[in-house]
């Protein structure tokens, strides 16, 4: 035994422990981790929130910095007579109702077929249907649009060789929210595993007592997955749409941030870029995204609510 | 020696806490953010070059040394003035280390003045120059840079006349209307001087001209086209015998297929969008009123965009979007396929007709032919680069002083490929273009020719608020390109609404 440990082991308790009680210590600790937490949050998240909610109410222009003037709900006011909002709430509103559904749909599809027990080699095909998820989406968009692409790409020249005339996928403002969707099925890998260890924890017995009670295939998945896994569903669900009133990357490599064709895809997120870095209006872009957060805001809280009715907690905690 | 549990994990927590700290604050690496590159991505391409920049794949977004501050002298004792690259052309590695023994050239060559090389990529130059301006920690000196980008930033740039004038700069060796062209400042300041032009004109493919049996276009102006005058009539007729099916027809046969379309006559590439760009054959023209409020849409863009249309939907001499963006058409660089018959743009296309090594060359000969007329009169848009003053450097005179030697150098103008507004110069630029394409045999009288019919005003000059103006009438652009239906008088109606609106409300009125 060493000299410097046998003094170490002499060395009194430090006097400022023994007076702190142990739910003080513990507090302290818990508070020295979450620290550095609440230090970024403070720094990096809610100051540049405080700095936005400023800035929303001055003519803030980056390139003219010397000339910012306070405007007070100018910003707020313009938003109800600019044609570029009210577009790109409709262009969100539409995209949200086909690829909301579809994205639910899909994943739980994928879910369920993946989590068959006679079904061979699970891992690999639950891998294969991830994968899409690692790949940049700059670099997915790029490979979409080729594929997509009316004249030259492989989904119209086998709806040719089936003889049907394929859509103008990405030029249509029709089309282009289906393709955006099919584009989409790319991203749900994520949401499939969730929905995967949700159906791993609907307790088997229940099965049993329903296929006892004569319940079929169906109605057993009606009647008792999806009420089990509805939190699942739920959090998928509020994701999902926060991801849609967010959707930006697709959107603005397809067009180079310009919301062709017409408008269609001029999400709300591509306006308040485009106000914000292309048009310099950085203040008006920050009234834009908190009109975005207020939104997102109430429709979850509106999700949440109707939630009550519909969502199954086994654990009865919400 | 012997630690107990505790002191243990305090010991990994200070570890990992300050781990994470330095993870969180270093920011000292290039490293861009997915939103910065993405936020960078969509800036406008301000330069008349950028087309060069954007087609030249870039190895890394590229940073030179931090910049040194301009408060104190610099390594050789000058008053050191920052140099800001990146908002067009001079990211390319080749070019960056010319540009920097440009400015080590200067360095030692004096010392009262220490240019401080600053050089961001392209893609993200015009949002770290913004940054760098409301941060208050602008740059002296900006360029090489278009007429967009001096647009994009004109609330910040010095009028140079003054300096011109005390340092005696040169300014007689220029074609005076080149002399004049920068005088498009607030209050007509003069925010640049002469550097590179850019005129344009009709490249054409040689091979499908022979293919097709048919006369090569004029290089002189005034020659007539198969005995008639080479005019936008012309061009239409000639670009309709020039696209052709994947079954042989041409578009003037009745057998022609327009939906299996393997080859096009003619189309202005990379014109970005623009109405003005595309309608300048027919006559200059600006959508600012000469009164600087008023939202105009010129007849010539009414006709210009009719006859584009036409020839996109109606004739099929002209690709649409689609058939733009297809593996057919190189996916946006229409003639560097080899599919496209004429293209009528700018000598900075120099840089793209052949595809980046290992690549092969698809076009092996191509010809430069003059700018067709319209009601006998010709009109060849031109995109000029040039260096500029931010007004809040704090050194002018130096500044200018570097700026004036930048503007002179032979060897930048080499680096990017540019053709020199000083006619002195002009002979270096030539040597490298026809070493770059020695089987074309390039008649150089064609730009020469086209710099005395360029657009006044210039299809990119000044109007309030640019940015925003200028992605409404790009909206107008794409839309006719992807839309058979497009009614082109209602959507011009629309667009000049528009701008009216964009104009009233812009914070930047009349310069």
């Amino acid at each position: 035994m060493s000299a410097s440990t046998q003094a170490l082991r002499h060395l009194p308790a430090p006097a400022r422990r023994s007076r702190l009680r142990p739910s003080v210590r513990e507090a302290l600790w818990g508070f020295g981790f979450v620290g550095i937490w609440i230090f970024g949050l403070l720094v990096f998240t809610a100051g540049p929130m405080i700095a936005s909610l400023v800035l929303s109410f001055t003519d803030f222009n980056m390139v003219r910095p010397e000339a910012v003037t306070f405007v007070g709900i100018d910003n707020y006011v313009r938003m109800l007579g600019d044609p570029s909002i009210s577009a790109s709430l409709i262009a969100t509103v539409k995209f949200a109702v086909i690829t909301i559904p579809v994205t639910m749909v899909a994943s739980l599809g994928f879910a369920v077929l993946l989590n068959q027990p006679s079904l061979p080699a699970k891992g690999p095909l639950r891998a294969l249907v991830y994968m899409p998820m690692m790949i940049p989406l700059v670099a997915s968009t790029l490979v979409w649009m080729g594929f997509l692409n009316t004249d030259t790409g492989w989904l119209n020249g086998i709806l040719r060789a089936l003889g049907l005339a394929g859509p103008d996928w990405i030029n249509s403002d029709v089309w282009v929210y289906p393709a955006l969707s099919i584009m989409g099925l790319w991203g749900i890998g994520n949401f499939m595993l969730i929905n995967i260890a949700g159906l791993q924890s609907v307790p088997t017995e229940l099965y049993d007592a329903a296929k006892i009670d004569g319940a079929g295939r169906w109605q057993s998945f009606r009647r008792v997955t999806i009420p089990m896994i509805s939190p699942v569903l739920l959090y998928n669900l509020v994701i999902v749409l926060i991801g849609t009133f967010q959707y930006f990357t697709q959107a603005y490599t397809m067009t180079n941030g310009k919301g062709d064709p017409n408008n269609a895809t001029l999400f709300m997120n591509l306006v308040l870029y485009r106000e914000g870095f292309v048009f310099n209006h950085m203040g008006y872009a920050a009234a834009i995204a908190w009109l975005l957060f207020v939104i997102v805001l109430i429709l979850t809280l509106v999700l949440f609510w109707f939630s009550r009715s519909r969502v199954y907690y086994a654990g009865g905690d919400r | 020696m012997l630690l107990n549990r505790p002191s243990l994990t305090r010991l990994a927590a200070l570890a990992a806490s300050a781990a994470i700290l330095v993870t969180a604050c270093g920011g000292s690496t290039a490293t861009q953010s997915p939103s910065a590159a993405a936020a960078a991505a969509a800036a406008a391409t301000p330069t008349a070059a950028a087309a060069t920049a954007a087609a030249t794949p870039s190895p890394t977004p590229l940073i030179t040394a931090a910049p040194i501050s301009n408060d104190q002298p610099g390594p050789n004792g000058g008053v050191v003035v920052r140099w800001f690259v990146g908002l067009g052309t001079g990211g390319q590695p080749q070019q960056i280390a010319t540009q920097q023994q440009v400015v080590n050239d200067f360095n030692n060559s004096q010392k009262d003045v220490y240019i401080s090389l600053e050089i961001q990529d392209n893609k993200v130059a015009g949002n770290i120059l913004k940054t760098e301006i409301a941060a208050g920690n602008a740059p002296d000196i900006i360029g090489p840079v278009g007429v967009e980008g001096l647009n994009l930033f004109i609330d910040q740039l010095a009028d140079l006349q003054p300096l011109i004038q005390s340092q005696n700069f040169n300014m007689t060796k220029f074609d005076p209307s080149l002399a004049n062209f920068f005088k498009m400042g607030k209050g007509g300041a003069t925010i640049g001087v002469p550097f590179a032009v850019y005129p344009s004109f009709i490249w054409y493919n040689k091979a499908l001209f022979d293919e097709a049996k048919l006369p090569y276009p004029p290089t002189k102006v005034g020659d007539l086209y198969q005995g008639k005058p080479w005019d936008m009539d012309a061009v239409r007729a000639l670009g309709m015998k020039l696209t052709v099916d994947k079954n042989g027809n041409d578009a003037t046969s009745a057998n022609f297929d327009p939906n299996n379309i393997v080859q096009w006559g003619f189309d202005m590439q990379w014109a970005d969008n623009s109405p003005l760009a595309e309608s300048s054959l027919f006559g200059a023209s600006s959508f600012l009123a000469p009164d600087g409020k008023t939202a105009q849409v010129a007849d010539s863009v009414k006709t210009g965009e009719t006859w584009f249309d036409n020839g996109v939907w109606k004739d099929h001499f002209i690709p649409n979007q689609n058939q733009i963006n297809s593996d057919l058409l190189a996916k946006g660089n229409e003639f560097q396929s080899g599919n496209l018959a004429m293209d009528e743009t700018h000598t900075w296309y120099a840089c793209c007709v052949n595809p980046a090594p290992p690549a092969k060359p698809i076009v092996k000969s191509f010809g430069w032919a003059i700018a067709p007329s319209y009601n006998g009169k010709i009109t060849a848009k031109l995109h000029a680069d040039t260096f500029a003053m931010l007004k809040s450097s704090k050194h002018p005179d130096a500044a200018f002083k570097a700026l004036a030697y930048l503007a002179q150098s032979g060897a930048l103008l080499t680096a990017y490929g540019a053709y020199p507004a000083d006619p002195s110069l002009v002979q270096g630029y030539k040597d490298g273009v026809d070493k770059q394409y020695p089987d074309s045999k390039l008649d150089w009288s064609v730009p020469q020719q086209m710099l005395g019919y360029v657009d006044i005003p210039n299809h990119q000059s000044w109007v309030p608020d640019y940015a925003k103006a200028k992605a409404a009438w790009q909206a107008f652009g794409t839309g006719y390109r992807t839309s058979a239906s497009f009614d082109v008088s209602a959507e011009l109606d629309k667009l000049k609404a528009t701008l009216q609106g964009i104009f009233d409300a812009a914070p930047d009125k009349n310069p």
